[in-house]
């Protein structure tokens, strides 16, 4: 892994933690954190298209409770970056939509894992309460590394298995991946109209 | 409220959610917030901050930036509950602080989702878009320009940006004060705000601009056509398609996600045909 892949994944993987664990101050929604890591692969107009794009698809998928939408900024990295190793971007953004996907259940399964250092954590700080500070940051920390290696895992292993294959695709593939990637932004938008109705007599 | 004192809930309050989990939520979050709070409290009764604490390590689940509320008022019923004179009060005070606490969480995450992500969310992307869109980033389309100066990608990203944390961290720093100065009668401050009518006008400027963007879209992709080719033809159809297609997904409840995988699929197969 070169210098700027470590870069471009540690980037990623800290705009990861705005989604949930630090912040919240939307560094991590698709139209910032695609043209962020643009910057770093230096297609500046990628970046907002699948910064654009991500965000419109997910934006039927709100965080509420516990529900989990998937990341886009996971989304956007892999995108980018698989983009950047040569995959055109139409073929990228189904491999990002499938990554955000999957890490989504990864993360959940993180939560899950999470409940069981609950008991440990709570002694600690009660025993402790000035240790809380290294629970935050053993949690932040932990959440850090584990989007590191999920983001650069899924791109190395989509990386493995679309780079070689991108010349010998054919034809009525790029058509298809072309056809279903501009219906994306009109998918987004018209799913927000009915998110924004006029609802008769009533606020 | 002290200034220092809400100055740190308010830095503190960005770690709300370290250390989320499905069994207590943000409890690591909330006890994190109100740690120093507590020390200085319980500074001369340093004994009766483990069962304190006690009380802030159990479920506490609620929207983030709405969270200042609850940490305001969770804040002033704690001095109460340190200050009381006899344990008949402190145990009515504990009582009402857990009250608090359940209601406030429910009432605030309500509000909060449907302001925040509900909201306020989308509107600032459509005005990202239209910002793009103005300096002639057409991204309807699959060719964009090769290169694009980076103040063109961080205008509209800048614009989202600042105009979602200038709602979010005024509601978080003003609802620390709120709701600290303020008691049950007015709900602990949430009812100095109009809410439901804040979210109904947003919603009613966010509907115009979503149709809005939809029109500039269809007039991007008609005003350069020049023929009826079967490429225009396709084009539109899978325009018109996706669109009607998505009221009904809507309503089935099905994400967009998975609309666009089986449009993958679907495109691939027939394109084999």
């Amino acid at each position: 892994m070169t210098p700027s892949l470590i870069l471009f994944f540690s980037l990623a993987a800290l705009l990861e933690l705005d989604t949930t664990y630090a912040f919240q101050l939307m560094l991590s929604r698709g139209i910032v954190a695609g043209p962020l890591l643009s910057l770093l692969t230096g297609d500046l107009a990628a970046g907002i298209q699948v910064g654009v794009f991500t965000e419109l698809l997910f934006s039927d998928i709100n965080p509420l409770g516990s529900v989990l939408p998937p990341s886009a900024t996971v989304c956007c990295a892999i995108s980018l970056a698989l983009n950047v190793l040569g995959v055109p971007l139409y073929f990228a953004f189904v491999a990002g939509v499938l990554g955000a996907w999957l890490f989504s259940y990864a993360e959940k399964g993180m939560r899950k894992i999470r409940v069981r250092r609950v008991v440990f954590w709570e002694q600690r700080i009660m025993q402790h309460p000035s240790e809380i500070i290294y629970v935050v940051l053993g949690s932040l920390g932990t959440s850090f590394a584990v989007n590191f290696l999920l983001i650069s895992g899924v791109v190395l292993l989509f990386s493995k298995i679309l780079v070689p294959f991108v010349p010998a695709i054919p034809l009525r593939a790029h058509m298809a991946c072309q056809f279903a990637y501009i219906a994306v932004p009109w998918i987004g938008l018209a799913t927000l109209i009915p998110q924004f109705k006029w609802r008769k007599g009533g606020r | 409220m002290k200034f220092t004192h809400q100055l740190q809930f308010f830095f503190r309050s960005f770690f709300l959610q370290a250390g989320w989990n499905y069994m207590k939520f943000q409890h690591i979050g909330l006890t994190f917030v109100m740690l120093p709070f507590l020390k200085r409290l319980y500074r001369k009764d340093k004994d009766a901050l483990p069962s304190v604490l006690s009380r802030y390590l159990e479920t506490f689940n609620t929207q983030p930036i709405m969270a200042s509320f609850c940490i305001g008022a969770l804040a002033k019923q704690e001095e109460k509950i340190a200050h009381a004179p006899d344990m008949k009060d402190f145990n009515e005070q504990v009582e009402q602080w857990d009250d608090l606490k359940q209601e406030l969480t429910i009432t605030t995450a309500s509000i909060g989702d449907r302001l925040f992500w509900g909201t306020l969310k989308p509107m600032t992307l459509l005005l990202a878009l239209f910002i793009w869109v103005a300096m002639g980033i057409n991204f309807f389309e699959v060719e964009l320009p090769a290169q694009l100066p980076v103040w063109y990608a961080l205008t509209g990203s800048a614009m989202a940006f600042c105009v979602f944390n200038s709602v979010a961290l005024f509601v978080k720093w003003k609802g620390l004060q709120i709701s600290y100065n303020a008691d049950e009668k007015n709900c602990f401050g949430l009812t100095g705000f109009d809410w439901n009518k804040t979210i109904f006008y947003a919603r009613r400027i966010a509907f115009v601009l979503t149709v809005a963007m939809l029109v500039t879209g269809l007039y991007e992709f008609l005003k350069e056509v020049v023929l009826l080719d079967v490429h225009f033809v396709t084009r539109a159809l899978i325009v018109i398609f996706f669109i009607c297609i998505c009221f009904i997904t809507r309503r089935l409840r099905i994400p967009n996600m998975y609309l666009y995988l089986a449009a993958v699929a679907v495109f691939n197969i027939v394109c084999y045909l």
